[in-house]
């Protein structure tokens, strides 16, 4: 009898790297859906072309109900005396939303790509007053996840959240807020470098007339939707860099799209979306040639970011960058919860498993976009490589694996369920763990870590009767979730 | 007080460090109210009604580097994110011009104590009159970046990892830290979020937002079946990921006596409610259980102040309390270990002179540094303050670089020749602010 327990089929290497890094986690389900859909490159290339309907996803509908309150009931609530449901509480919801959403969607490639466009263009998750518009620019940005980034960001930019976030809603055309012109030259195109002050004003004053219908100082009813005012837009000739424009009529001209459309196809920008993209999806080092590839391709369709997605994962670096990433926070706590495979229900108390994924995220050092800076979370390795993430991680997943915290609102499998018939070699009782968990066979190291964790030797046999089948279950899965495989992606 | 020897230089801290992106904790760019701790603070509710505490053993300390020496110097860096309006907290008001562009938001002799005529305390600030009255506090006015940076990032990178001499991602506080082998718990950062740029580079720290986080779970000994199991793991994994989980072994071990000494603040101190409060409160644990911590950052963010500044009842004003209140209470606390222990406060800009549309501050160039504790010649205003102008675009001209006071305190404090932290860096100005340890 060898090692290897071959209960639990399995992608081949290059398959599960492909669905690795466009997922949060490959589970045997999942797996399941690739060989059915004829293997991991068939598989992603439907999901690009999938829609936004995601019936996993809608499992977790109506489980913070405030979410789907429109922004002028969200702001009137928050301001009402002694109001529980202050713009804190309910972007606290919304992160718990995003971490269960990632957890049981079916469509993870689209949530994947959500995240990376929601942490480009971050609206912290602790903002007041764009708390009332946040929900929807999670939303807006799902929905365009597999745009151009033209599109993806006027989206982001103009949307009343980000107005909200970078002061636009506040600018004049006396004293123009230089917040949001700056960062959407700095942060969401052609970065520092390529312009100066003076063309920070000229962005500033493009933006003006961009406005929010607003009830700041008021618990009136408002819209908070985005609308334009003449009186408020700056006129006369702009310069940035090669855009100008006259500029001479109030009127909402299109001045702000053909300024967006020119950031957009700036070489600059190419170049950034493409590093950011491949340090994403590739590794923290992609060669020069591999960025100017993805450059060129996103300048000659017209920014449409699918064509490049597929030049990336076409690539012979992106194919030999197995395992390269660390998983993030968020990244760990979805994946964990994906490879036990527990289901959590609708919260009713703050000790539920919903609410709790968002305590163990933090214990790890990130929630959702909660980075509280309009740069968006680190996306490298490094930063999420210290001691104190690692401490965090072993927390979370020792409190996972044993079932000990969440304790309500989530069922776990049982441990029979995990288990290969018996008897069997506690080595290939580890096998079909390590196949069900970090979907490949067990490497000798994960054996001997297994097997010092619980006392055992690898070739000591487990009946239904021995502690292994039991109380060392756990011992074993924290193991398994605390191995370097597990901790990237 | 108590002294020491300045540290011979063992190793070169210019080791190639791990690259990445930005990485620290700021405040959000429009809104001066929430930060990120908060979030950190219910996670620490919810660790204590749900979560499981480990429970360490007698283990014996086992360091690959010696024990800690105790009783050496130790530095706080105490970011203010998002750019705080100096002006507004050691204010000009001798200076009319000052008065004309800040208006009804000026701070007027009316409104400082420890004025010299000149310069004067924002009243919000008073709970630091004590420090200031000991001689204990002071501050520096004009100081900042050598040329104007009004990018948050770009400015706090530069702040952070004050080396224009390199293009390798390493800060001052580890070029520091780097000078001798301190192990992994010589610097400490006040959060377990991503180590702010200061702390990052070659030379290994930790952070945590409270020190009870710093075990590992289900282990209660370093050599018991969970440590066994995790070193299996680890112990031969290579890259950032392996280095991180190695460094926690060891962390989680030497960290004991912190964990071991009282939670309770000392000497009646009564910390300000909230993040900055919480942190400085840690930051005071860590101090006095003396396990080699030299250098420790804490934020205190949401200086962002671009509309509403509201120095009257305010933003400013109540992160000014707050601000007062956390120091103070930080070296109450502290009492006699507070002898070796020097606290800075750093911001990346200024703001501008006038006040915008929205009775906010736009972002500017230079702020001011407040300094605390050991080693400050206090009671005093340090500037070569500029001539102001009264035009929407007029700044605070920065007169000091920043670097100039930080070199200072490596210098008297850490006994480190300067050019060992800030390469490329000839100014041998000295401002007499801190006195050679």
């Amino acid at each position: 009898m060898g090692r290897a327990y071959r209960g639990t089929p399995l992608l081949s290497p290059s398959d599960r790297h492909l669905v690795s890094r466009f997922s949060y986690g490959v589970t045997p389900e999942l797996a399941a859906r690739v060989r059915k859909a004829g293997g991991a490159r068939r598989w992603w290339q439907a999901e690009l072309n999938a829609g936004t309907a995601d019936p996993g996803a809608g499992q977790i509908d109506g489980w913070w109900p405030d979410l789907d309150d429109d922004p002028g009931r969200l702001w009137i609530n928050s301001r009402a005396r002694g109001s529980d449901r202050t713009g804190y509480k309910v972007m606290i919801d919304y992160q718990r939303w995003c971490l269960a959403r990632r957890i049981v969607a079916d469509r993870q490639p689209r949530e994947v790509m959500t995240e990376f466009w929601e942490n480009l263009f971050n609206v912290p998750t602790l903002g007041d007053p764009s708390f009332v518009q946040r929900f929807d620019y999670g939303q807006t940005i799902r929905r365009n996840a597999f745009a151009s980034y033209e599109t993806i960001l006027t989206a982001a930019v103009t949307h009343p959240a980000m107005l909200l976030y970078l002061d636009q809603c506040s600018s004049t055309k006396e004293h123009p807020i230089e917040n949001l012109g700056r960062e959407l030259l700095e942060l969401h195109t052609v970065g520092r470098g390529a312009y100066d002050e003076s063309e920070v004003v000229a962005s500033a004053r493009i933006l003006t007339g961009w406005l929010v219908r607003t009830a700041f100082k008021t618990s009136d009813m408002a819209s908070w939707d985005r609308y334009y005012d003449p009186a408020e837009h700056w006129t006369g000739t702009v310069r940035v860099m090669g855009f100008s424009d006259a500029n001479r009529d109030p009127r909402d001209t299109g001045l702000l799209g053909r300024y967006l459309r020119y950031l957009a196809r700036h070489e600059r920008t190419a170049l950034r979306v493409a590093q950011r993209l491949a340090v994403k999806f590739v590794s923290d080092t992609p060669s020069r040639r591999l960025v100017e590839n993805l450059a060129r391709v996103y300048l000659a369709n017209d920014t449409e970011i699918v064509p490049v997605l597929e030049a990336l994962v076409s690539d012979r670096e992106f194919q030999g960058a197995v395992g390269r990433k660390v998983r993030d926070p968020g990244e760990d706590i979805v994946a964990t919860h994906r490879a036990l495979g527990s289901r959590m229900s609708k919260p009713r108390t703050d000790d539920d498993a919903a609410q709790v994924t968002l305590y163990q995220s933090s214990l790890m050092g990130q929630t959702p976009f909660s980075w509280p800076r309009p740069d968006g979370s680190p996306i490298d390795n490094a930063s999420w490589s210290t001691p104190a993430r690692m401490l965090g991680s072993f927390k979370v997943h020792h409190n996972l694996a044993h079932g000990a915290w969440p304790n309500r609102g989530v069922t776990y499998r049982s441990a029979s369920s995990w288990l290969p018939p018996l008897p069997a070699r506690f080595s290939q009782v580890v096998d079909h763990l390590s196949r069900q968990i970090l979907h490949r066979p067990a490497s000798d190291r994960l054996i001997r870590a297994c097997a010092a964790a619980t006392g055992q030797q690898p070739g000591e046999t487990v009946t239904s009767g021995h502690p292994v089948a039991h109380a060392q279950l756990d011992l074993v899965l924290t193991t398994i979730l605390d191995s370097p495989e597990h901790l990237a992606r | 007080m108590t002294t020491s020897t300045p540290d011979h230089v063992t190793t070169d801290p210019l080791a190639p460090g791990p690259g990445s992106t930005p990485a620290d904790d700021a405040p959000t760019c429009c809104d001066p109210t929430l930060t990120r701790r908060r979030l950190l603070e219910a996670t620490a509710l919810a660790a204590a009604t749900g979560g499981t505490t480990a429970v360490f053993g007698d283990a014996v300390l086992q360091t690959a580097y010696g024990a800690p020496r105790p009783g050496r110097p130790v530095l706080v860096v105490l970011s203010l994110r998002g750019a705080a309006d100096g002006l507004s907290m050691v204010a000009p008001y001798g200076d009319p011009t000052y008065l004309a562009c800040r208006g009804w938001q000026a701070i007027g002799s009316d409104r400082v104590w420890g004025g010299d005529g000149f310069f004067g305390w924002n009243d919000d600030l008073k709970a630091l009159q004590p420090l200031w009255n000991s001689k204990r506090l002071a501050a520096v006015h004009a100081v900042g970046l050598p040329i104007p940076n009004r990018s948050h990032f770009s400015a706090m990178e530069q702040i952070e990892d004050a080396d224009p001499t390199s293009s390798v991602r390493t800060g001052w506080l580890n070029r520091l830290i780097g000078l001798r082998d301190g192990g992994p718990l010589a610097g400490f950062n006040v959060d377990e979020g991503v180590t702010p740029t200061s702390l990052s580079g070659p030379a290994p720290s930790m952070g945590a937002a409270q020190v009870d986080r710093v075990s590992i779970a289900g282990s209660t000994s370093p050599t018991d079946r969970r440590m066994r199991s995790l070193h299996a793991l680890w112990d031969g994994e290579g890259g950032a990921l392996g280095l991180a989980a190695r460094r926690s072994f060891t962390v989680v071990k030497d960290f004991k006596p912190v964990l071991k000494a009282s939670a309770k603040p000392r000497n009646g101190a009564k910390y300000p409610n909230g993040d900055l409060g919480t942190a400085l409160g840690t930051a005071a644990r860590v101090i006095r259980g003396d396990v080699g911590v030299q250098v420790l950052t804490v934020d205190y963010g949401a200086w962002d102040m671009h509309a509403n500044l509201g120095v009257n009842g305010g933003d400013m004003s109540k992160h000014c309390q707050t601000l007062a209140q956390g120091i103070a209470a930080f070296f109450t606390d502290l009492g006699q270990d507070g002898d070796r222990v020097t606290l800075i406060t750093v911001t990346e800009f200024g703001r501008r002179m006038q006040l915008n549309s929205q009775q906010g501050l736009d972002h500017g160039w230079g702020s001011v540094m407040l300094l605390a504790g050991a080693g400050v010649n206090g009671g005093r205003f340090y500037s070569r303050f500029p001539d102001l102008d009264d035009t929407l675009e007029a700044d605070l001209t920065v007169t000091t670089d920043y670097r100039t006071i930080l070199s200072e305190i490596v210098e008297a404090r850490f006994g480190v020749a300067r050019n060992k932290v800030f390469p490329g860096f000839a100014e041998r100005a000295q401002t007499g602010l801190l006195r050679p340890a």
